[in-house]
């Protein structure tokens, strides 16, 4: 038997727990976790619609009832978006807004809505919002296909520039997941957030050439405009390709992307610092 | 590279804010405000001190101390779900635990799911959880209520899922923090039956409890945490009677008699006043002074422990005015080597005991030692049996 009597007041400083992050070896943690990741969305989608009468409609509810109420508005908004009709026009936009907003929505409070879960297992925390994400994405899809629909009421084609999507849609992606990433690990630590959370995201939506064309906003501001919200460039982009049959603006796609990495990898690296504490605080 | 299925925590150090504040945004601003006039950040309170915790594949810890003393949280280390101050950690290998088991592992999904779900959290693939699916169920006895969702179990249910899911699903370290408390006897059983098993597969365990006979009948080494600091550690048999020793002392200077009669002596000797002996007479006299004529029932017991009594022995009795003498023989004496308990009380079926039952002496029993249980079964009490072998073929 060893006793221990003599433990000083406090550690000494050389001593102090540092988290060493490997690239490599939290690349292989994240692929490791992606079945889980797939579960945790598939369980997130089946509470949701458990006790949902409407069900899977719920997640075309938003965009589509904002389509409406930008369309009725737009007559006194005098918004010119020549051949396309406007409905295509907005609810184009609608898609990755609703994929960014119900990500932060969503996957803001992934963590601090599993608390109980964090405070048993371990697994890479970044599961949780990414689970959000991915079912905002497969709301996306359920949206993609009413956005068919509206193609076939109005009689209009998507335009062959279609093929850009690969392109646009990484840049959609990045920035919503590094958004959500900093958003649920700043939340367990400062609680108001929640609550101001639906009002930033109310703001964000009229911010962002959602209802209006980007050429809205002057020239000279525009590349700052879509540095601070890649999801203007994103937007303009979709449009663009899909509905006018245009290339997109290449300058302002590149700001966005460059803007949409440094908020991924910003995000990522400050959702991994402030992780090691969660479960103190939780 | 340590082994798969090796802890090493050397040097931990953890702590917490000192009084668990709410974070809203007017209490960061306070916070913050009172750092920059210069009036010291928050008061910190140390959950564990320097503490050391080394773990070769196939060993069992079992972790004691009193409630606070860090137990939980040096656990939650282990798992990662917490990250300490100081100190390195290394835990290798798939880890299983049970830390608040009782809330189960997600309210809202049906057991099914919750098996599932906590599978992926281990790192299995769905295929491997499959395999184990019907094993798990039927350890945990839930049958036709897996397809219920968990908030509708019963706290011993959802215990025994979230118990069976984590020994079934083949973790190389399984960590335990009170499973014990919530199931019935026989499911207690099982679960020291399983964790043996676990064991003999050469998994790691780390055992939380407060029942110290489960403890040492599963564990093979003790480590004893004391207000988060390391206390003692080595053969699990020494560290828990080094612990039990420590609340016994504690228990004895808190207990405070108070009641109407007073009990002046209280003397335990074996045959002719000699230190008593397994398997012969004990003799135990009591004086107690009364201050009026009443009738009452005495007690005496005698314990290992602070609590349990192993015996209790009573009859009823007239109390005049002045002291009353109380002999009690006992033939042959039940009891191994070591210290014991003799407790004492008097009971009158009023709302206050005249004399609370409460530990009125200590006594060491000379004599033969017991031989030890088989490991992950827990006996009760300490009783010797005298007992002839004879083995033919």
């Amino acid at each position: 038997m060893s006793g221990g009597a003599d433990v000083p007041v406090v550690p000494p400083p050389e001593w102090r727990f540092r988290r060493t992050f490997h690239p490599a070896a939290l690349f292989r943690e994240l692929w490791e976790a992606r079945a889980l990741v797939w579960t945790l969305a598939e369980r997130e989608i089946r509470i949701r619609y458990k006790q949902a009468i409407l069900g899977f409609a719920w997640a075309v509810v938003t965009p589509v009832v904002l389509m409406v109420a930008f369309t009725l508005f737009r007559k006194a908004a005098k918004i010119d978006t020549g051949p396309v009709p406007y409905p295509l026009f907005t609810f184009i936009a609608l898609i990755p807004w609703t994929f960014f907003s119900t990500s932060v929505a969503q996957g803001g409070l992934s963590l601090i809505n599993n608390v109980p879960l964090l405070n048993k297992v371990y697994c890479p925390r970044e599961v949780f919002p990414a689970a959000s994400v991915v079912v905002a994405g497969i709301d996306s899809l359920i949206s993609v296909s009413v956005l068919g629909l509206l193609f076939l009421r109005y009689g209009f084609m998507p335009k062959p520039t279609t093929i850009w999507l690969p392109v646009i849609l990484p840049i959609q992606i990045m920035f919503t997941l590094g958004v959500t990433l900093v958003v649920s690990a700043v939340i367990v630590y400062l609680r108001d957030l929640r609550h101001a959370l639906p009002l930033f995201l109310q703001m964000g939506l009229f911010i962002t050439p959602v209802a209006f064309p980007l050429d809205v906003v002057p020239s000279r501001f525009r590349n700052l405009y879509v540095a601070l919200d890649p999801l203007a460039a994103v937007i303009d982009s979709y449009r663009r390709t899909v509905l006018y049959g245009q290339l997109p603006s290449l300058s302002l796609l590149a700001i966005a992307a460059v803007s949409s990495s440094v908020a991924l990898a910003g995000g990522y690296a400050a959702f991994k610092r402030l992780e090691t504490g969660i479960a103190d605080v939780a | 590279m340590l082994p798969s299925g090796s802890i090493s925590a050397t040097h931990v150090w953890k702590r917490f804010h000192a009084d668990r504040r709410r974070k809203l945004l007017r209490d960061q601003v306070h916070h913050l405000s009172a750092r920059l006039r210069g009036g010291g950040g928050r008061g910190w309170r140390w959950a564990l001190r320097d503490v050391d915790l080394v773990a070769e594949p196939g060993d069992s810890v079992g972790l004691i101390g009193s409630n606070g003393s860090g137990k939980s949280t040096l656990l939650k280390i282990l798992t990662r779900v917490m990250y300490p101050h100081t100190g390195s950690v290394k835990v290798v290998g798939r880890v299983g635990a049970l830390i608040e088991v009782r809330a189960g592992i997600h309210p809202d999904l049906t057991g099914r799911e919750n098996i599932q779900l906590y599978g992926t959290l281990l790192g299995l693939d769905r295929r491997r959880i499959r395999e184990r699916f019907d094993e798990i169920v039927a350890f945990a006895e839930l049958d036709d209520a897996i397809d219920r969702q968990l908030k509708f179990y019963s706290s011993g249910m959802q215990m025994r899922l979230g118990f069976a899911v984590a020994a079934f699903l083949e973790p190389d370290i399984l960590l335990v923090d009170e499973v014990l408390a919530v199931g019935d006897a026989s499911f207690q059983q099982r679960c020291l039956e399983r964790m043996r098993a676990v064991l003999n597969q050469g998994t790691t365990l780390v055992f939380v409890s407060h029942d110290l006979a489960a403890v040492e009948a599963t564990c093979s080494r003790g480590v004893w945490l004391h207000q988060g600091v390391l206390q003692s550690e080595g053969p699990v048999r020494d560290v828990v009677n080094a612990y039990r020793q420590s609340i016994e002392a504690a228990a004895e200077s808190t207990t405070e008699v108070t009641g109407e009669l007073r009990l002046i002596k209280a003397e335990v000797s074996g045959p002719d006043g000699s230190t008593p002996r397994t398997q012969e007479a004990l003799d135990v006299q009591l004086v107690v002074e009364s201050p009026d004529v009443r009738s009452g029932r005495l007690y005496i017991g005698v314990s290992e422990g602070p609590a349990t009594p192993i015996f209790v022995l009573g009859r009823d009795i007239q109390l005049a005015v002045g002291e009353i003498k109380a002999h009690c023989a006992i033939r042959s004496l039940p009891l191994p080597r070591g210290r014991f308990y003799l407790w004492v009380g008097i009971f009158e079926g009023r709302q206050r005991d005249p004399l609370p039952w409460h530990p009125a002496g200590r006594f060491e029993v000379a004599g033969p030692g017991l031989d030890a249980a088989p490991r992950g079964i827990v006996r009760l009490a300490p009783v010797h049996v005298e007992a002839a072998w004879k083995v033919e073929r």
